[in-house]
């Protein structure tokens, strides 16, 4: 399904993806600080062309996993705004029933295996998710999100020494924002992090995750490769995100300069940057962009509106999803 | 009826439900053309080839993930570990993937796992190859945790385990692979939640998991020639537990003795002495006994190692203890 | 076991993790030939390849015991390394050996040997020799049935059958001797049966364990003292015991005083079922046991005075209203007992011509027996449903005796209560003014 890029539809709807994450995040940032969303949440801001390059690239039967900042992931790979606001407020429609929240919003129904709270700890169901492909003859490919600082995770090198001698059509995509939580990644990471990839006979890249369509064609590529059982491969993307760890890390001089992120934010913004190139090869105009950005605020105003007014599960419901099998699991032994 | 060893039982059970289902594959160290190191896998590989008996690097928590990822997208894996020691190893992709999978997921992604390892101590392997650690995973929610205590039970739990949508633990006793047991030639299952009255009696009820539950039977025999009737109940899976049965037997014999080979302190044996204390009180005319293995590491030596796990005479010994009326005290 | 002079045990080696035996592929020395410590001395096949294996010392390779093809029990011995060729000495027999070995003619043991990994013992099918019999290394002397298949068994050994130690029809496990050949022809050739065997058998499963191993270090079992009588009133007993207890009306109590050594158990209330009734009636409670003697006797001139000025005739309805005010309550029913009749009366608060026969199965707050015509003088007939105050003569002197049992008054109660009506009868006039 995936091909090649080149009409004005699919760059729009690129745009329009980047533009729907980095609105989803503005919204989810403005219920954590008006005290509305329970819990905490990592914000994918900044790094939008990561995922929406790579997504773009990927058919629905396709799969991911992706991490505890996920957003990101989950939009663009075709998830709705209503049944993630619900998700991270805890309601019963969210797409785990209120169940998983921020960090595990799931959506198999287009191919998202859920995110991780454990840095990391999908890289194993990416590779099995690959695998499964290979063992019944399907021809989908899976892309493993995680960042810089996962690759200090032993189970990287474990799962990817077994994708590289099973040649498993699964892609490895280190998003590289520069920082492991609170520390730099120079601090945390040893050597090359492509390099690494490469002893296993992993062909791998670095590209720069600012630029969509520099993600999008790389990720194309490879993504026909892996179909083709060339796979599999690592790609490096070099990002920023503009929050702190999470959306309550919010003094963080200490480990970063505040004009370091004024000059990603201004100079290498991914969706600034690629809603100038839309306007300059006349895909679109100012005013057709300004209606899309208006278009999809009011589309995450009135997701968030709806989420708020959900009603949460039934407390009925605790119990429910420990098994298949087994309606309520407190029920079970006594029955 | 037929006579099987367990480890002829685990693999028909593997050989049948693999020709049944294709999606069904093995994945571990070691599990092909070696057939794993105590051979109950042998001959697998050569019907089903290396793409559904996968040996693996030597990389317990990657296997295991692997494994979580393919069941989750439509395989259903029996990830094979080679010693139940090596849990320890997996505990991420077991405890905080597989087994939370479908409910942090709303009911989404389930994982239909097997993981299959073993348990048991006296082989002479000390404390890194000797623990019986299945109350580590069934204090876990989410998972299933089945223990076979005959090659019958092997085998029909084995089936019942790769059919099932969850994640399942299959601990084997390595030291019973030998034994052999009837075990019907027709295809069987034995469903999950359902405890197995191995003996009737009256007096009272000893319960035993795994290879205990052939100790509580030996210890019942020495209990009969004194004419104290024993009931020996095997679970037969602790989780789902077949509480009811296990109830039911307690409000009958009044005396309960549990038996596992798990260390004593904050195992199976408080877990299933508790729920009886909180559901057959009134009924108890004596305190419900727990008989673990000794909260020590397992040690080498054949001397030391021998008096960690309970043996029928031990049971026997405290089941007359029960049975005479004497005041029993906590130590 | 080794000689003296030390011939050098050749063992099958543990090569694999789930061995139990290996399979001699080939010996690459034979019988009496001089070895040279690593020497290749066989090749034996485990379960992922074949190995070579190495002479440990120098000398003469001795009493082979297992030829090729044959599978052998991990840590048998299977030939030994000697300071001379031997060619047919006696071989220290395979462990493991069992106890009844000593009584066994000298010869070598014929073992039964292990033919599968999964096999712990083998049937005896047939024996193909009888005692006595000669037989020569390469005779069958036995018929083996494992899991798979029906074997023969070579002697191994020249020589004569000295001992057969398994009947056919029997299973012995592998490792365990079930045959002596020895060089000479036997004197006393030995018969026996597995089950004679003295030694356990070998398999290791946790069920067949040694009896004498124990789950934990336990202190030396001392005899079982009762359990000293608690002070606190509370008894030792299992929540059934109690349960029941409770459900058939019994009282545990009863136990304690009769010296039953605690904790009970369902199995003691069979003894508290089987205690003495009468022990039931006064030990069930702690009965009460209280007498008056009055000098005087004012109740006979009362009655008389009552009967003339008030026209009340009847003396149980005297009694019963003092009886009722000596209770001190107001309204009581009173039961007088006198000349085998028993009566209830309801006797209000007031004047005794108010005192009128109770509703019949009232129950009584006091019993009062009337003894006074009888020829009993002191009585310790235990309590009744209510309390009982009984009035007798020990000869001229009118005796007031209160019996009750602990739960109807507290001692203090009772004192009050007998002072009472002792009191009431002594001077019935004083008190009714």
């Amino acid at each position: 399904m995936a091909k090649t890029k080149t009409n004005t539809e699919d760059y729009l709807r690129m745009y329009r993806q980047m533009v729907r994450i980095r609105t989803f995040e503005d919204n989810a940032n403005q219920l954590y600080l008006s005290a509305k969303m329970p819990g905490l949440t990592h914000m994918y801001s900044g790094e939008e062309a990561v995922a929406v390059g790579i997504c773009e690239a990927l058919t629905i039967d396709d799969k991911i996993t992706s991490t505890h900042r996920g957003h990101g992931h989950c939009v663009a790979k075709g998830a709705e705004f209503k049944e993630m606001f619900c998700e991270l407020l805890g309601k019963e429609e969210g797409y785990c029933r209120g169940k998983g929240g921020s960090m595990h919003i799931a959506d198999q129904s287009n191919g998202n295996l859920g995110a991780n709270a454990i840095v990391g700890g999908s890289m194993g169901i990416a590779t099995g998710s690959a695998f499964t492909s290979k063992l019944l003859g399907k021809d989908d490919v899976t892309v493993c999100f995680f960042g810089d600082g996962a690759t200090a995770q032993g189970l990287l090198y474990e799962v990817m020494n077994m994708a590289a001698l099973w040649n498993l059509p699964v892609i490895y995509a280190c998003e590289n924002n520069g920082y492991s939580e609170y520390t730099k990644t120079e601090e945390i990471a040893a050597g090359s992090i492509t390099a690494r990839a490469e002893a296993f006979g992993i062909e791998a890249h670095q590209v720069d995750g600012q630029d969509v369509l520099a993600v999008n064609e790389l990720t194309q590529k490879l993504v026909a490769r892996a179909r083709k059982g060339e796979g599999p491969f690592f790609m490096e993307l070099m990002t920023y995100r503009y929050h702190g760890h999470h959306v309550g890390d919010i003094n963080r001089e200490y480990y970063r300069s505040k004009d370091e992120e004024t000059d990603w934010k201004e100079n290498k913004d991914p969706i600034i940057k690629f809603r100038g190139w839309l306007v300059e090869q006349g895909i679109a105009s100012e005013e057709e962009i300004e209606a899309m950005n208006a278009e999809i605020k009011k589309d995450a105003e009135e997701a968030v509106a709806y989420a708020e007014a959900a009603p949460y599960p039934d407390q009925s419901e605790v119990d429910m999803h420990v098994f298949t099998d087994i309606k309520h699991a407190l029920a079970r032994d006594t029955a | 009826m037929r006579e099987i060893t367990l480890s002829q039982a685990v693999n028909e059970a593997l050989a049948e439900e693999m020709r049944r289902d294709e999606t069904v594959f093995i994945i571990g160290e070691d599990v092909a053309e070696a057939g794993t190191p105590f051979k109950v896998l042998s001959g697998l590989v050569e019907e089903f080839g290396t793409a559904r008996v996968v040996d693996t690097p030597i990389a317990e928590p990657g296997f295991m993930g692997l494994g979580v990822g393919a069941a989750m997208t439509g395989s259903r894996p029996v990830v094979d570990l080679m010693f139940g020691d090596f849990i320890y190893l997996i505990m991420d992709q077991l405890c905080n993937q597989a087994a939370k999978s479908y409910y942090m997921s709303g009911g989404k992604l389930n994982v239909p796992l097997v993981l299959r390892t073993n348990l048991g101590a006296t082989r002479r392997s000390a404390a890194q190859h000797s623990q019986s650690l299945h109350a580590l995973v069934a204090h876990i929610p989410g998972l299933k945790v089945a223990m076979p205590s005959s090659a019958y039970e092997a085998k029909g739990l084995m089936k019942t385990a790769i059919r099932d949508d969850n994640p399942v633990v299959i601990f084997e006793d390595k030291l019973m692979y030998n034994d052999k047991a009837p075990v019907p030639e027709d295809e069987f299952l034995i469903p999950f939640g359902e405890a197995n009255v191995k003996r009737e009696g009256s007096d009272i009820t000893l319960i035993g998991t795994s290879s205990m539950v052939q100790v509580c039977e030996a210890a019942a025999e020495i209990l009969a020639k004194e004419g104290i009737e024993a009931e020996v109940i095997d679970p037969r899976t602790i989780v789902p537990l077949d509480e009811a049965a296990l109830l039911e037997s307690a409000k009958k014999t009044s005396r309960v003795i549990v038996v596992d080979e798990g260390h004593q302190s904050y195992g199976i044996t408080g877990e299933i002495a508790g729920r009886i204390n909180e559901k057959a009180f009134y009924h108890l005319d004596a305190p419900v006994l727990r008989m673990g293995a000794m909260d020590v590491p397992v040690p080498f030596s054949p001397a030391l190692e021998d008096i960690t796990v309970p043996t029928p005479e031990a049971v026997a010994e405290k089941a007359r203890k029960l049975m005479s009326g004497e005041m029993i005290h906590a130590a | 076991m080794p000689h003296d002079n030390g011939p050098h045990d050749v063992i099958m080696p543990a090569l694999g993790m789930a061995q139990e035996t290996g399979k001699i592929v080939a010996w690459q020395k034979s019988e009496g030939d001089a070895v040279k410590t690593g020497d290749v001395l066989f090749e034996v096949e485990t379960d992922k390849a074949t190995m070579e294996v190495e002479a440990q010392a120098d000398g003469f390779l001795n009493g082979v015991r297992a030829a090729a093809g044959e599978d052998v029990p991990v840590g048998n011995v299977i030939a030994q390394i000697g300071s001379e060729a031997q060619a047919s000495e006696p071989v220290a027999p395979a462990a493991p050996e069992t106890g009844s070995a000593e009584a066994l003619p000298e010869g070598a043991e014929v073992i039964m040997p292990a033919l599968g990994m999964a096999q712990d013992t083998g049937l005896i099918v047939a024996w193909h020799k009888a005692l006595g019999d000669e037989v020569a290394a390469g005779d069958i002397l036995f018929e083996v049935e494992t899991d798979k298949a029906t074997m023969d068994v070579e002697a191994g050994e020249n020589g004569y059958v000295a001992a057969l130690l398994a009947e056919a029809g029997e299973a012995a496990p592998v490792g365990a001797p079930i045959a002596v050949i020895s060089a000479e022809k036997p004197a006393n050739p030995v018969q026996r049966s597995q089950a004679d065997a003295a030694a356990p058998a070998t398999s290791q499963t946790k069920a067949d364990s040694a009896p004498d191993s124990k789950p934990e270090p336990e202190p030396a079992k001392v005899p079982q003292a009762p359990a000293p009588k608690r002070t606190d009133g509370r008894i030792l007993a299992s929540p059934k015991a109690r349960r029941l207890a409770l459900e058939q009306g019994l009282d545990l109590k009863r136990l304690v005083e009769a010296g039953h050594p605690q904790p009970y158990h369902v199995a003691d209330l069979e003894v508290l079922k089987a205690l003495p009734e009468k022990t039931a009636g006064s030990a069930a409670t702690a009965s009460r046991h209280l007498t008056a003697e009055l000098s005087t006797d004012g109740f006979a001139e009362f009655a008389a005075w009552a009967s003339e000025s008030e026209g009340l005739n009847d003396t149980n309805t005297l009694l019963a209203g003092l009886a009722a005010a000596s209770l001190g309550q107001g309204e009581a029913t009173i039961t007088v007992e006198s000349f085998d009749q028993a009566r209830a009366y309801a006797v209000p608060a007031g004047a005794f011509s108010a005192i009128t026969l109770a509703e019949e199965g009232a129950t009584p707050e006091l019993i009062l027996r009337d003894l006074r015509m009888s020829r009993v003088s002191t009585v310790a007939l235990g309590a009744e449903e209510a309390p009982v105050l009984t009035l007798s003569y020990a000869g001229s002197r009118l005796v007031v005796t209160l019996e009750c049992a602990g739960h109807h008054l507290t001692a203090a109660q009772a004192v009050s209560l007998l002072s009472e009506f002792a009191g009431r009868v002594e001077q019935p006039l004083r008190h009714l003014l």
